[in-house]
C-alpha cells in the first residue's frame, strides 16, 4: 500500500455521467447484498454447527482467560524480540561482508544469504529441534524457537541493508574518501548511518515476518500465543472460537506493524524494501 | 547416516518429496494469480463494497500468519461441517496467502504508473477499457516481474505448511521430520538434502525472474 493507492484508484475513472452513476450506485447496491448474503450464510453455518453456544464462548468473559492469553502474548513478544535483534546484528555483518570487496568473503556471505532466503523457517526450526539434539546440544525451548526465526529473518535483513547502503547517494561515498577517510570509515562513519536511516520503514515492516515465524513455537513447546491458545482450546474443548480469536489476535498485531511501517516510510519519504520488492538475485 | 545410506533408504520418498513441493507450488502460484487478479479488479473498482470486500481481504491474508491459518482451515473449519483433505487444506492456505500478496504487487504495479498516464490516455480520447488494456495493464504486467518471482519462491518456502499435518506422501519439510524421527542417528544429511532442494531452486528461480525482468522492465 503506497500512498497515493486512492488516488490512483480514483484517477482510472472520469466523472460519471447520470447513466454511469445509476449502474455504479445499481452495482453498490447488488453486491452490498451479495456480501450481507455471504456473511449471514457464514453466521447460519456457526448457528447450526452449535459454534454460537455459550459454552464456546463464556469464558472470553473470565479475566483468567485472557491473563492466560496474554502470558502466551509475552512469550511471543520475547521470542519475536530477542529473534529481531539478533537477525539485525547478523543481517549488518552478513551485508558489510557482502559489500566487503574481498572476494572470499564476499562468496561465503552470499551463499549463507542466500541459503537462508531460500529454505523454509520450519525447516530451520527442524534443524534446531530434531538434528542438533543428535550431537548432543540440546537447546532450551526458547532458543528452539528463537535461532532459526534470526536466521532466516538475518539473509533478508542483509539484502534490505545492502539497497539500504545502495541508496545513499554515490558522492557521499566520494566526498568521504576524498577527505582521507579510510574505507572502513566511510562505510561506519558516513554510509551506514544514513543507510541504517533509510531502511527503519523495511525493518518495522520485517517484524511481521518475524511475528509470523515465531507461531510454530508449539513444535519445540514453547509456550507462545498459539501454544497457550492450544492448551486453552483442551480445557474448554471450544477449537473454533480460540483458533478464530486468536487468528484475530495475530492479524491485529501484524496489520499495527505494517501501518506504522506504512506511516513511517511516508513521512521519511524513504520506501519500504521487502522480500517481495528486493532483487532475487 | 551418511549420504549413500539416506538415499539408498529414503531416495524414493526424496523423489515423491521434490515432486510434492514443487507440484504444489506450481498450482497454489497459477491459482494465487487467478485469485490476485480477481481481487486487484475488485479493489480498484468504483463499487465501494467490493472495494472493501477486496482491501478487507488482502489486509487478513497478508497478516495472518500462514501456520495460524492452516490450523483454522484444517481443525477449526471441520467443526463448521468444512472438511478438506489434508493436502487441499495446505493449498487453500497457500493460495489464500500467496493471493494477498499477489494483489498487492498489482496494486503496486499499477501506482507506479501514474496518474498522468491515465489522464493523458483519456485526453486523446482512449475509453476506459483500451486504457487499462493498453496502457494499465501492460505496464503493471512489467513490473510485477521481479515481485512475482520473489512471490513464487515465498510460495515455495510456504509450502513447507505441509509438515504440520498428516500428508501423504510428505512434501520435503514434512520428510525430513519424518526421517529423523525414524531413524536414530540419521543426522544432518536429511537436512542438508532438502535445505539444497529449497535453496538450490530458490536461487534458480530468481535467476530467470531477473532476467525476465531486464528484458521486460520499463525505465522510468
Amino acid at each position: 500500500m503506497s500512498a497515493h493507492t486512492t488516488s490512483m484508484r480514483d484517477a482510472l475513472y472520469e466523472a460519471p455521467g447520470p447513466r454511469t452513476k445509476l449502474l455504479t450506485l445499481i452495482g453498490t447496491i447488488v453486491s452490498l447484498v451479495l456480501v450481507c448474503i455471504g456473511l449471514a450464510l457464514v453466521i447460519q453455518q456457526f448457528r447450526i454447527t452449535g459454534q454460537l453456544d455459550a459454552k464456546y464462548w463464556a469464558f472470553y468473559t473470565n479475566m483468567n482467560t485472557w491473563r492466560f492469553l496474554f502470558d502466551g502474548f509475552l512469550g511471543t513478544i520475547k521470542v519475536a524480540a530477542m529473534a529481531a535483534v539478533l537477525s539485525l546484528a547478523l543481517g549488518v555483518v552478513l551485508m558489510l561482508g557482502r559489500t566487503s570487496g574481498i572476494k572470499v568473503l564476499e562468496i561465503v556471505c552470499r551463499v549463507i544469504i542466500d541459503f537462508f532466503r531460500g529454505v523454509p523457517s520450519l525447516l530451520l526450526i527442524y534443524f534446531f529441534y530434531l538434528a542438533m539434539p543428535q550431537y548432543g546440544v540440546r537447546l532450551p525451548p526458547f532458543w528452539m524457537i528463537t535461532l532459526p526465526v534470526a536466521l532466516a529473518a538475518s539473509g533478508v535483513l542483509a539484502e534490505v541493508f545492502r539497497a539500504g547502503v545502495n541508496a545513499v547517494p554515490k558522492g557521499q561515498t566520494e566526498a568521504a574518501l576524498s577527505i582521507g577517510l579510510t574505507p572502513g570509515k566511510t562505510m561506519f562513519k558516513i554510509v551506514l548511518p544514513q543507510a541504517l536511516r533509510i531502511v527503519v520503514p523495511s525493518l518495522i515492516s520485517q517484524l511481521v515476518v518475524v511475528v509470523k515465524d515465531t507461531t510454530v513455537a508449539y513444535v519445540v513447546s514453547y509456550p507462545d500465543l498459539m501454544q497457550n491458545a492450544r492448551v486453552l482450546l483442551t480445557t474448554h474443548d471450544a477449537v473454533v472460537s480460540v483458533y478464530l480469536v486468536v487468528a484475530i489476535i495475530y492479524i491485529l498485531v501484524n496489520f499495527a506493524i505494517n501501518q506504522l511501517s506504512i506511516y513511517m516510510a511516508r513521512r521519511s519519504g524513504n520506501p519500504i524494501i521487502s522480500r517481495t520488492t528486493e532483487n532475487p538475485t | 547416516m551418511d549420504f549413500a545410506q539416506i538415499i539408498e533408504q529414503y531416495g524414493e520418498n526424496y523423489v515423491k518429496a521434490i515432486f510434492e513441493t514443487m507440484s504444489m507450488t506450481a498450482i497454489c502460484f497459477a491459482l494465487a494469480m487467478i485469485i490476485a487478479v480477481f481481487i486487484t479488479v475488485m479493489r480498484v473498482s468504483p463499487i465501494k463494497p467490493l472495494r472493501l470486500v477486496g482491501d478487507v481481504y488482502v489486509q487478513v491474508f497478508r497478516n495472518i500468519p500462514g501456520v495460524a491459518l492452516l490450523i483454522v482451515i484444517a481443525y477449526a473449519l471441520p467443526n463448521l461441517k468444512v472438511v478438506l483433505p489434508w493436502k487441499a487444506c495446505v493449498e487453500v492456505t497457500v493460495v489464500l496467502l500467496a493471493s494477498a500478496f499477489g494483489s498487492e504487487n498489482f496494486m503496486t504495479g499499477i501506482n507506479a504508473i501514474g496518474v498522468g498516464q491515465i489522464e493523458a490516455a483519456r485526453s486523446i480520447g482512449l475509453t476506459f477499457g483500451k486504457t487499462m488494456s493498453k496502457i494499465v495493464i501492460p505496464q503493471a504486467l512489467r513490473s510485477a516481474v521481479l515481485p512475482m518471482t520473489n512471490l513464487l519462491i515465498a510460495t515455495m518456502l510456504t509450502t513447507a505448511l505441509g509438515s504440520q499435518v498428516p500428508m501423504s506422501p510428505q512434501e520435503l519439510t514434512g520428510l525430513v521430520s519424518y526421517i529423523t524421527t525414524r531413524s536414530t542417528g540419521a543426522g544432518i544429511v536429511p537436512f542438508i538434502i532438502s535445505a539444497v532442494c529449497y535453496a538450490g531452486t530458490a536461487v534458480i528461480l530468481g535467476v530467470v525472474g531477473n532476467y525476465i525482468d531486464k528484458r521486460v522492465r520499463v525505465l522510468r
